[in-house]
C-alpha cells in the first residue's frame, strides 16, 4: 500500500511540482498524494477518505490557517505526522507550529530536494509510530485476554479447604499457581455417593484462552460424567470422545482421575496421559502409581481406556501434581525433575497435606531462583485416615 | 530452532534440534504443515538431536498426523533420547505413533 500524503496549500502551481519531482514513487505506487486549498477542506478530506500518513501544509491559507490546523489535527488525529511549509525566516510562525506538534518545517521557496529528504525522514517516524501504536494495542489485548484466562480458571476449581470437614475417613488438600501465560492446569473433587470420592488433576496442551476454554469443559465433562458413577475408565472414554470433537488445532488434555472408595481405602483409577501421582506409604515411603498407558484425551477418537486399583492403608496419601512442577526451570534451564520432587516427598510424606504441597511449591521456588514460572503449578494431595 | 530437513526417496526427514517447547513448536509447525500441504505423504521426525518436548511439541506431531491420515500419508518418529521417550510413554502417544530406535529402522519400514 502507498504512502498517503495530504499536501494542503492554496498555491496552483505546488500540485504540479510535486507531482513532477514524486512522479517515480507515484507511479511505483509508493506514494499517493493529494492536494486542497484550505484547512477546512483538508479537515473535511479526512472526514470523507481516511487519514493520510502525513500531512505537508502551508502556513497562510484563506478559510482555515496552517496553524489551526495543526491544532485540530492534535485533538482530532493525533498519529498523523504534519510537515509545515513557511516562509524562510519565518521562526515565530515555525517554532508555534513546531510547539503545536509539527514534525518538521522546509521554507519557500520549496528546496524539492530538502522535501523530499523531510518527506521521507516524516514517513518513517509516522509509520514506525504507528506500528509502536498497532504493538501496544495488540499487547493490552493480549493482557486483557490473558486476565480473562486467568480468572476463567481460577474461579473453576475448588479452592476451600477443608473441602468436606463433616468427612472424618479422608483429607484433601490442592494449590494452584497459574503462570503468566496460563497454562490450562485444573484439579477438582466431589463426592460421587456416600461412600466414593472422585479426584481428578488435569493439564491442557497449550495457552491462554483457547487453554482455559478447554480446561473449563473437560473439567464440566469429567464431573458430569463422573457424578453417574461410572468406572474411571468409562469416564475417559465417554470424555474422550466428546473431547475430540472440541479440539481444534489437536488441542489435547492430560486427564488422572480416581475413585476413592472412603470405606476399604481403595481407589480404581484410570490416567489419560498425565504424570503418574505418588503414592505417600505412611512411614514407609512413596510409589509411583503403575501406569494404566491411556492416551491423553481429545487425540485420537476411539481410544480405550484401562483401569487400575491401588489400596491405601490408613495414613496412606496421593499426591498428584502437574509437569509445571518437574519441568519448572532455574536460570541455566535446569528442570527441577521428578528426582527431587521425590526428595521432598519421602522427606516431608507423613506431616500434614499443606505441609506437604506447601513444602514441595517452596521447593520449586527456591530452585528456580527467580526465573520465569513457564507453566502452572498444580499440586492435588489426598490422604485415607481410615474408617473412623 | 534449527531444523533439519533430507529427502530419502519420497520420504521426507525432518529433525528438530534442542527443545520443542511452547516458546519453539510454533516455528516446528510453520515448518512442518505446509510440508504436508505440499503433497509429501512419508514424513520421519528424526529427534535424535532433540532435548526436549513439552505437550506443545506433542500436539505439533499429533496435528501432522491427523493430517497425514485424511490424505492417507504417514509420519514415524525415530531416534528417540530416553527422557523424550518417556514422554511419549507418559501421554500414551508411544501407542499410537509408530517409533523407531533408529533412522535406517524407520526408512526400511516405510518402503515396506
Amino acid at each position: 500500500m502507498p504512502t498517503k500524503i495530504l499536501v494542503v496549500d492554496d498555491e496552483p502551481d505546488l500540485e504540479l511540482m510535486i507531482s513532477q519531482k514524486f512522479r517515480k514513487q507515484v507511479r511505483d505506487k509508493e506514494l499517493q498524494f493529494d492536494f486542497v486549498k484550505s484547512g477546512i477542506e483538508a479537515l473535511n478530506k479526512l472526514k470523507a477518505n481516511g487519514e493520510p500518513d502525513v500531512i505537508l501544509t502551508d502556513i497562510n491559507m484563506p478559510e482555515m490557517d496552517g496553524l489551526t490546523l495543526l491544532a485540530r489535527l492534535g485533538e482530532q488525529y493525533p498519529l498523523i505526522k504534519s510537515v509545515i511549509v513557511s516562509a524562510y525566516g519565518d521562526m515565530s510562525n515555525i517554532r508555534t507550529a513546531l510547539n503545536r506538534g509539527a514534525f518538521d518545517f522546509v521554507t519557500k521557496p520549496i528546496d524539492f530536494n530538502d522535501l523530499e529528504i523531510t518527506l521521507k525522514k516524516t514517513i518513517q517516524e509516522a509509520l514506525a509510530f504507528k506500528q509502536a501504536v498497532k504493538d501496544r494495542d495488540q499487547l493490552l489485548s493480549i493482557q486483557q485476554e490473558l486476565e480473562v484466562a486467568r480468572k476463567i480458571q481460577q474461579s473453576i476449581v475448588p479452592r476451600k479447604f477443608p473441602a468436606f470437614p463433616e468427612r472424618k475417613e479422608f483429607d484433601l488438600y490442592a494449590e494452584m499457581i497459574p503462570a503468566k501465560d496460563v497454562g490450562g492446569d485444573f484439579y477438582d473433587f466431589f463426592l460421587i455417593d456416600d461412600e466414593r470420592l472422585g479426584f481428578v488433576i488435569g493439564d491442557v496442551s497449550g495457552k491462554g484462552v483457547p487453554a482455559a476454554l478447554f480446561m473449563a469443559v473437560s473439567k464440566t465433562l469429567l464431573k458430569a460424567t463422573a457424578l453417574k458413577g461410572a468406572p474411571p475408565e468409562e469416564c475417559l472414554q465417554q470424555i474422550n470422545r466428546i473431547l475430540h470433537l472440541e479440539s481444534v488445532s489437536a488441542m489435547f488434555v492430560t486427564i488422572f482421575y480416581g475413585i476413592l472408595n472412603t470405606r476399604t481405602g481403595e481407589v480404581d483409577y484410570c490416567n489419560g496421559g498425565h504424570n503418574p501421582p505418588y503414592i505417600l506409604r505412611a512411614g514407609r515411603g512413596i510409589e509411583m502409581a503403575e501406569s494404566t498407558g491411556g492416551l491423553v484425551l481429545g487425540a485420537m477418537r476411539n481410544t480405550a481406556y484401562k483401569a487400575k486399583k491401588m489400596t491405601l492403608q490408613a495414613g496412606d496419601g496421593i499426591f498428584l501434581y502437574t509437569d509445571g512442577v518437574t519441568e519448572a526451570m532455574d536460570r541455566n534451564n535446569e528442570q527441577f525433575t521428578e528426582e527431587r520432587l521425590e526428595e521432598r516427598l519421602k522427606a516431608g510424606r507423613d506431616t500434614t497435606l499443606p505441609n506437604i504441597v506447601s513444602h514441595v511449591i517452596e521447593a520449586v521456588k527456591a530452585f528456580s531462583n527467580g526465573a520465569p514460572q513457564a507453566d502452572d503449578i498444580t499440586i492435588l494431595a489426598l490422604r485415607y485416615l481410615g474408617k473412623s | 530452532m534449527e531444523i533439519t530437513q533430507t529427502k530419502h526417496g519420497d520420504i521426507l526427514v525432518i529433525g528438530p534440534k534442542g527443545k520443542l517447547d511452547a516458546n519453539t513448536s510454533k516455528m516446528f509447525e510453520d515448518r512442518l504443515m505446509p510440508l504436508i500441504d505440499q503433497g509429501h505423504k512419508k514424513i520421519l521426525a528424526d529427534f535424535a538431536q532433540l532435548d526436549y518436548i513439552s505437550s506443545a511439541g506433542l500436539r505439533v506431531l499429533l496435528m501432522a498426523a491427523r493430517k497425514l491420515s485424511e490424505g492417507g500419508g504417514k509420519i514415524a518418529l525415530c531416534s528417540l533420547k530416553p527422557s523424550i521417550k518417556t514422554v511419549f510413554d507418559i501421554a500414551g502417544f508411544s501407542a499410537v505413533f509408530s517409533i523407531f530406535a533408529a533412522q535406517e529402522d524407520a526408512l526400511t519400514d516405510f518402503t515396506k
